[in-house]
């Protein structure tokens, strides 16, 4: 454990905190200033010039082709009595396999942070694991694993592990030395520090990582079902292809968008209430 | 080492790459006794702190503190000696009344004990009401201020105060220097303090070193309550220790 053994300097060898003053505080701020109701107008403007285009496409092209706004939204009518199991299987997988994923993936950042002799050796499984292709991995599973769900959680766990790993490392690095210095002067055991110090740094850092990986994780379970299950909504999608309903892809497609955005401002919520502590910092 | 000196420092150097921060330093301390260290920015002041307090580990002689290597035996010091550092280092996502939990949590003290005895000492160095404030919701002599409620609600024998009332406002700085005193003296407790305000040292201190770079004793006084009872005697004093810490402001390139 660097936290003890560094030699000479000083006891805790924690990385240069300046390094990742990452934009951390940025989701701060009141409900919608003038730039987020900027936001908001501009993407109603291209969702409705989006739809637009689909109509007039539509009436130019066979329906297998391009199917109007309108069908679309009665394909999504009917899926929404038919398919809310295929959705709640979706949304536990994902949940199960996200929090599988950053349960390992902080556990090899903190031991990559605290270890100083496998820190070189978790670098290079993590290194390697992010080269590999997303694609191997199912393909690999599928090999492996004769359960869908044990085929979905695998490839998302090897898929987003890296992402959590290699982010909780910088945590652990970007601890202030200060800080550090002074829970030491308590004469602490590590399991303290731990507790007191090093978990609650990198809350931060999982939460910075779960929102850029969310909208990936929701794509790979989603393909990662089309791949090695017959339920679910990648499953669903698969089917509606074999059959030729191009308005239900769509459906489907458009409600994985919503459920991407909808999942982002979920675990913003969850970010502000869980990091209330920090002062919230405006950049003019 | 003499029964009587809890810190024992023998020819301590201490060398940050090629700079020399602390040269052939030796010092002691006794039990219950107040000393305050002076010396102008850089002189290695906070650097003779952290030795002490076994987070750095010197290049060279030997350091004692109640018997221990600080730094060899980190563990064995573990509740007997505590610091407010001259930032306030407090953990932001905890609120005031947690920082000043925190050393009492680490010692193993039960929880509502804990919580108790850090809401006494909120009260004492007088921020009754800021319990659930977090830090960014503290002004900065707040934080200094709960900074040294956290050192001191672990009724350490030793205390190492790095400027701790230094950015407080007059009237402010005065109470708690009082209140401080009176428990230091009470509980006879040993006190190494940093400030550099010789007004601040004449005041509190029993004896009083001023330090030049890097890290050399230039001057040692001793302050009495004899010396105490007379201003001309502080006027002195107070001459003697500007010269010593203007003297080396002069050496200063
Ligand atoms: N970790 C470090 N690495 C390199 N140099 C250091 C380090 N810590 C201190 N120094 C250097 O050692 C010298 C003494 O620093 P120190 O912090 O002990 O001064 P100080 O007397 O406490 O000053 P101040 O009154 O400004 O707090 C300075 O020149 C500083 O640059
Ligand atoms: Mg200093």
């Amino acid at each position: 454990m660097s936290i003890s053994a560094a030699a000479g300097q000083s006891r805790i060898q924690s990385g240069d905190a300046a390094k990742i003053a990452k934009p951390l505080a940025g989701f701060a701020g009141a409900w919608p200033n003038a730039e987020s109701r900027r936001d908001i107008v501009a993407t109603v403007v291209v969702v409705v010039l989006l739809l637009a285009a689909m109509e007039v496409t539509s009436r130019f092209v066979p329906d297998y082709i391009m199917p109007s706004p309108v069908a679309v939204w009665n394909a999504a009518r009917e899926l929404f009595f038919t398919d809310p199991y295929h959705v709640a299987v979706t949304l536990v997988r994902l949940a199960i396999s996200v929090t599988i994923a950053m349960t390992v993936g902080v556990l090899i950042g903190l031991a990559m942070g605290m270890f100083t002799h496998l820190r070189a050796y978790l670098k290079a499984v993590v290194v390697i694991d992010t080269g590999i292709p997303a694609l191997s991995w199912m393909l690999i599973a599928v090999f492996w694993f004769k359960n869908p769900e044990a085929r979905i959680f695998f490839i998302l766990l090897v898929i987003l592990l890296p992402f959590y790993a290699l982010n909780v490392y910088e945590g652990v690095r970007a601890l202030p030395k200060e800080l550090v210095d002074m829970i030491e002067s308590f004469r602490p055991s590590r399991w303290q520090v731990l507790r007191y110090l090093i978990l609650p740094h990198i809350v931060a850092y999982v939460f910075l990582t779960t929102k850029s990986v969310i909208g990936y994780a929701i794509r790979m379970v989603i393909f990662a079902e089309l791949v090695a299950s017959a339920i679910g909504i990648g499953a669903r999608m698969n089917l509606a292809q074999s059959t030729f309903r191009i308005d239900q892809v769509l459906a489907w497609t458009f409600f994985l968008v919503i459920l991407n955005v909808a999942l982002q401002a979920f675990v913003n919520g969850l970010e502000k209430l869980f990091l209330k502590w920090r002062a919230e910092a405006t950049v003019r | 080492m003499t029964e009587e000196n809890i810190i024992e420092l023998r020819e301590v150097s201490k060398t940050f790459g090629s700079y020399l921060a602390v040269d052939n330093l030796s010092l002691n301390v006794r039990r219950g006794e107040i000393v305050v260290l002076l010396g102008q920015t850089g002189a290695g002041k906070s650097t003779v702190l952290n030795l002490i307090m076994g987070t750095t580990c010197p290049n060279k002689g030997q350091i004692r503190v109640a018997g221990f290597d600080p730094y060899a035996s980190f563990k064995a010091l573990k509740g007997r000696l505590s610091v407010s550092f001259q930032t306030d280092r407090l953990l932001p996502w905890r609120t005031a009344l947690e920082n000043v939990e925190l050393g009492l949590l680490i010692l193993g003290r039960p929880k509502n004990e804990a919580r108790r005895s850090a809401r006494e000492w909120l009260g004492r160095v007088r921020l009754d009401g800021a319990d659930n404030k977090y830090v960014h919701e503290l002004s900065g002599g707040m934080r200094q201020r709960v900074s040294l409620a956290r050192a001191l609600a672990i009724d350490p024998e030793i205390i190492f105060l790095d400027e701790s009332f230094s950015q407080l406002d007059h009237v402010t700085s005065k109470t708690l220097r009082g209140d401080f005193l009176q428990i230091a003296r009470e509980f006879r407790k040993t006190c190494l303090l940093i400030t550099h305000r010789i007004d601040d040292a004449l005041e509190m201190a029993d004896r009083a070193l001023v330090l030049s770079p890097p890290a050399r004793v230039a001057l040692e006084v001793r302050i009495d309550d004899q010396a105490r009872s007379s201003s001309r005697a502080m006027a002195d004093l107070h001459a003697q220790i500007a010269s010593a810490m203007g003297a080396e402001r002069s050496t200063d390139h």
